[in-house]
């Protein structure tokens, strides 16, 4: 993993801030994936695309009700797209959206995980897990705000979307984005990405929809997958889409609060022995090996 | 069986190391048996299975410590061996919970000692004419270590099996877990410290199990009388 297509930018549990240390000599654009829910139609040509390129066994089909492949991400089904049914003023919105790892720019992942290089992000912003490092205690689980890993029980590891980092990493799109028929995905830098979306929530506010809007949420630092919404408003139509998505303040506050604080602590009992033993020295009878005769008068 | 046992053939019997091995409180020869061997058997497993928890979870809990996973194969390893270490540790302080607890019931005076009077004591400077086989500290550590310990394994199962529960819940059991876990480190860093060193004489009664009359009537005047009252 050394080579310059996929410098390490971060790596989990391997610097004193749980964000990882800073590594790697270049900066690389970062790269986003765009997704257009307006005029996506829900083919599910972008699931089997995912599933056939990485590789990924075939997982049983669960009825929910709608389209939905299955209710949740699965680890060996990375990429779901996720149908709801909104009634608003006697209309019904048949919503669909591209659920995946979303590649964040402060990954939840990385700053909850304790197993040095187990997740690590590339100086193109990909956010990747490294099963030969992974302990699956399912800490990245927790840190994350979309849901996105998953246990895998076989090999006892996490599992998730790799943004296709083998093709990104020699100039390819990812698998979803080749497959996608309508258009309504993309892939390119984050800075084209962005524009990209922008242009695109122009022309549906033109079109209508007052309250469209591009779903690049700040509280992670931005997604690598930006996500056009008709109805920006209310992102939890969307298959539950977080309106305000951060790192848990659990993950935050137990890694950079409470963990250097019980180190100092643990630190400051061992130093507090010493300088009692220093300051009172021991307690014990003087000659006290003559017990009969050198009792204490208690 | 008398204090003094018979002699085996021409080989020096250790009067008290035998007496110690089920009996306690007793005083043999010039020494006094304080802790039995099964004690001392609950103790150490109690120690053991403390610090191989403490050993596979410091280096989960921060790279600092990463330099202790290889001691036990690497941290897929501890991530393994960790919780079953910890449910091994329940067990032991179970274990002793049960078997101390007769001996562990606190009078009004011992529940000063959260306050002032642990204070005094550390400063060598606290009235000790009234401490029994334990003193008020000793009786807070047993409880506290047996809350710690229940503490411990509550939310170790959480963390455990961390995709069966909730969000929130995985949340508070990883910061409870922490916080008690600290906690307990350092009530045993001074453990250590009283038994070993602040206290000579101390640690013999969890190897050998004896500690000298001028140990017992120095540290636990109340529990020497006690002793030397029965034993006569």
């Amino acid at each position: 993993m050394s080579v310059q297509n996929l410098e390490i930018s971060r790596s989990s549990a391997s610097g004193i801030l749980s964000s990882g240390n800073v590594t790697g000599l270049r900066t690389l654009p970062a790269v986003s994936k765009y997704i257009d829910t307006s005029t996506c139609i829900g083919c599910k040509a972008c699931e089997v695309a995912c599933q056939e390129w990485n590789d990924l066994q075939v997982v049983p089909t669960a009825q929910t009700g709608t389209y939905q492949t299955m209710p949740t991400l699965d680890p060996s089904f990375w990429n779901l797209i996720r149908f709801d049914e909104h009634e608003v003023e006697g209309g019904l919105m048949w919503l669909m959206r591209k659920d995946q790892c979303m590649h964040c720019a402060e990954p939840g992942c990385l700053e909850a995980c304790p197993a040095p290089g187990a997740i690590v992000q590339y100086a193109n912003g990909i956010v990747d897990v490294n099963p030969e490092q992974c302990i699956g205690c399912g800490y990245c689980a927790t840190g994350c705000p979309f849901d996105v890993p998953k246990f895998h029980a076989a090999t006892g590891k996490m599992a998730k979307c790799t943004l296709c980092v083998d093709r990104v990493s020699v100039g390819l799109e990812p698998a979803c984005i080749k497959a996608c028929p309508t258009g309504c995905l993309h892939f390119g830098t984050k800075d084209d990405m962005v524009a990209l979306g922008n242009a695109r929530v122009e022309q549906l506010k033109k079109n209508g929809f007052a309250s469209a809007g591009l779903y690049n949420p700040p509280g992670v630092g931005g997604t690598g997958v930006v996500t056009v919404l008709a109805h920006a408003d209310h992102p939890e139509w969307y298959g539950g889409l977080p309106r305000d998505p951060h790192v848990p303040l659990g993950v935050k506050f137990w890694k950079n609060i409470a963990r250097p604080l019980g180190l100092l602590a643990i630190g400051a009992a061992i130093f507090g022995a010493f300088g009692h033993y220093f300051n009172f020295g021991k307690k014990e009878v003087r000659g006290a090996a003559d017990a009969e005769t050198n009792l204490p008068s208690a | 069986m008398s204090a003094t046992p018979t002699p085996l053939r021409d080989r020096a019997m250790d009067a008290a190391v035998i007496a110690g091995r089920d009996r306690e409180n007793i005083l043999v020869g010039n020494e006094i048996i304080r802790h039995r061997l099964s004690s001392r058997l609950i103790h150490w497993s109690v120690a053991v299975t403390f610090f191989v928890s403490l050993f596979t979870g410091l280096p989960i809990w921060t790279p600092v410590f990463a330099w202790m996973a290889p001691l036990f194969g690497g941290l897929q390893v501890c991530r393994w061996l960790h919780p079953w270490a910890g449910v091994a540790f329940m067990l032991a302080v179970g274990a002793m919970f049960f078997a101390w607890l007769d001996e562990m019931i606190m009078t009004s005076e011992e529940k000063s000692w959260i306050g002032p009077k642990l204070f005094e004591y550390l400063r060598y400077q606290s009235d000790d004419s009234e401490v029994g086989k334990y003193n008020g500290g000793q009786k807070i550590f047993f409880y506290t270590s047996a809350l710690g310990a229940l503490g411990l394994l509550v939310t170790g199962i959480v963390m455990w099996f961390p995709l069966s529960f909730s969000e929130i819940v995985r949340e508070l059991a990883i910061i409870l877990h922490d916080v008690t876990f600290v906690l307990f480190t350092i009530s045993i860093v001074f453990h250590i410290y009283l038994g070993t060193a602040a206290e000579p004489g101390t640690f013999g009664s969890m190897t050998r199990g004896t500690v000298t009359r001028a140990w017992a009537k120095l540290h636990h005047p109340k529990w020497y009388k006690d002793v030397t009252a029965s034993g006569k």
